[in-house]
């Protein structure tokens, strides 16, 4: 446990040192804090998908309701953007616990299946408030948070300690863990429009959700560490190749395709089962030596 | 209004809404065929719709095909397809628990590939596809014109239907698949090869998603955007009927094919896709197994 957490703290103070060390280049700042973006999105469905096995496709609209709500709430009413963010977020854990509760008792495949109708519906609507959402063509010119620190990078922690927090009994809380996930994905979305300065319905489409859980799945579902390595790993991906943004779909499709076929359990997720499946066919060796000797 | 523009916008709905709702329903059969039998909920079906379309375009358009022989062409490709695909991405899955959320997760992968796809190829070099009448010219329905093609894709599509009634009626291996449907375990206590009829039914049912494509691209122009809208329709009349039953998906289908040229002579197609995912969603809360369900 000790180890654990102080891992947890070497984690945080590099979250914490490296966007210091990036800061020369805005380029890689600037993924950077894309980065990290997405570590509060792939915990925050970690949270559902991973721990109680459900996959909520509806994440990125949820994302999306605490974007629009912030973004509406600093442009137009002038509110800052850290009281607004908070809002935001709280708009978005509302709409997912309405939305979500119902679902709850449905059984797996029909939950998801419930969530890729409401995540289709929240598009649609985005595009057809337009007087929120700025429609198709989105909102633009959203200010940066005002603050001397660049980014969000206090975040992550929270993310992390809110996992350890409830890590053991959101399997029981289902409607809190429905709770706190999409008050991840509305916090994730608020930082998202301020930090992008641009949003628009294609911003928090089905698409986004699909990555979102790839970014999950890949790195290792149920696992705190997993959606971290997960995101490290892809979320990058498409900023650095952004020449070849086409082909951003079929890489990130394949990589779906790739991980439920070949690794179910994601990277992290199987260097665990090994390191536990190992620590298992040890324990038991010692066991029978053992039991031999008395 | 006056009364030749009522009449003329009644004869419009009864024929795009037969038309569509043929086709609607013939999608929707090859995705309740699938998923009744095989377990496999395929989110890529609109994809392959796409597919079927876009590949008989290329035909006749840039290849200078006669139409016919494009369908036949694409329709009878879809049979070596299908058999690949159920070899690598369907089979291995046949022993895992909740099979149907890892297929439904995959297919979710395929349909990004191909969205990338075709955006990627299709996308750049037009944004609205149109082919050429295969039966040029057109019927008086009264003062009304009504173009062959249509009427000759109509009758097609409701043929198709009716024989695909009978075939899992009457015919031994259909009777075998509805068994199967209905009953796995007693399916297959009385001799029936569970393996053969699941890949028998998946070729079958690509077979009628591909007939549904070609079909609709015969008689009306297409987008990209199609696919996904068509993916979406198919799962609610899928689900909103019950899935596995094929009687279901025709009268849903039909019933859905009447909304959408109903509502698109009055408002935005988007808004009746609006209503086919809430009702899909009430669907799913109240009543899962469908409105058919045996």
């Amino acid at each position: 446990m000790a180890y654990r957490r102080a891992a947890v703290v070497g984690l945080v103070i590099l979250a914490l040192a490296l966007p210091f060390l990036f800061s020369a280049n805005r380029f890689y700042a600037f993924i950077l804090g894309v980065t990290y973006l997405y570590i509060l999105w792939s915990s925050g469905m970690n949270l559902l998908s991973g721990f109680t096995g459900l996959m909520p496709l509806m994440y990125a609209g949820l994302a999306g309701i605490g974007a629009y709500t912030t973004a509406n709430l600093v442009m137009k009413f002038d509110v800052s953007f850290w009281l607004a963010m908070p809002a935001g977020a709280l708009a978005a854990a509302v709409v997912g616990v309405v939305l979500g509760l119902p679902s709850l008792r449905l059984r797996g495949f029909y939950f998801t299946l419930s969530g890729l109708v409401i995540q289709t519906a929240l598009t649609m609507l985005f595009v057809y408030i337009p007087q929120f959402t700025g429609g198709d063509t989105g909102i633009s010119q959203i200010p940066p948070p005002m603050i001397p620190l660049p980014g969000d990078k206090s975040f992550p922690l929270a993310g992390v300690w809110l996992e350890e927090a409830l890590g053991i009994s959101v399997t029981r809380y289902r409607v809190l863990a429905f709770f706190i996930s999409s008050l991840f994905a509305g916090v994730g979305g608020a930082f998202y429009a301020h930090y992008m300065g641009f949003v628009s319905p294609r911003s928090f489409d089905v698409l986004t959700s699909m990555n979102i859980w790839l970014i999950v799945g890949f790195g290792g579902q149920g696992t705190i560490l997993g959606p971290i390595v997960g995101t490290i790993i892809l979320a990058p991906i498409p900023y650095i190749m952004q020449e070849l943004y086409l082909y951003k779909d079929i890489v990130y499709g394949s990589l779906i395709v790739f991980t439920t076929i070949f690794l179910p359990r994601g990277v992290y997720g199987s260097i665990l089962f090994h390191r536990r499946a190992r620590a298992a066919a040890n324990s038991s060796v010692q066991g029978k030596s053992e039991a031999a000797r008395s | 209004m006056t009364l030749e523009s009522i009449l003329l916008n009644g004869l419009a709905v009864i024929t795009t809404g037969l038309i569509v709702g043929a086709i609607f329903s013939l999608v929707a059969a090859g995705v309740t065929i699938m998923y009744g039998t095989i377990w496999f909920p395929n989110a890529a079906n609109g994809q392959f719709f796409m597919l079927a379309a876009l590949l008989m375009w290329s035909l006749v358009v840039s290849w200078g095909l006669p139409p016919f022989v494009g369908a036949v062409v694409v329709i009878v490709g879809s049979i070596p397809f299908s058999l690949v695909l159920e070899k690598f991405l369907i089979r291995p899955f046949y022993n895992v628990p909740n099979r149907n959320i890892v297929y439904f997760i995959m297919t979710l992968g395929l349909a990004q590939i191909f969205a990338g796809v075709f955006t990627g190829t299709y996308g750049r070099w037009s944004d609205q596809y149109s082919l050429p009448a295969a039966w040029p010219g057109a019927i008086m329905l009264g003062p009304f014109p009504f173009p062959r093609t249509r009427l000759l894709v109509l009758l097609i599509a409701m043929g198709l239907l009716a024989g695909l009634f009978l075939f899992l009626r009457l015919h031994r291996v259909g009777r075998a698949l509805r068994a199967v449907f209905q009953n796995r375990e007693a399916a297959i206590l009385r001799g029936v090869d569970v393996r053969r009829i699941y890949r028998f039914s998946f070729v079958l049912a690509m077979l009628v998603i591909t007939t549904g494509g070609v079909l609709f691209a015969m008689a009306y122009g297409f987008d990209l955007t199609m696919a996904w809208t068509m993916a979406i329709i198919a799962f609610a009349i899928m689900i909103v009927g019950g899935p596995g039953s094929v009687l279901g998906s025709v009268v849903i289908g039909m019933i859905f094919g009447f909304t959408q040229a109903i509502v698109s002579l009055f408002a935005s197609p988007t808004l009746a896709s609006f209503s086919y995912l809430i009702v899909m969603l009430i669907i799913l809360l109240v009543k899962p197994s469908g409105l058919f369900a045996r």
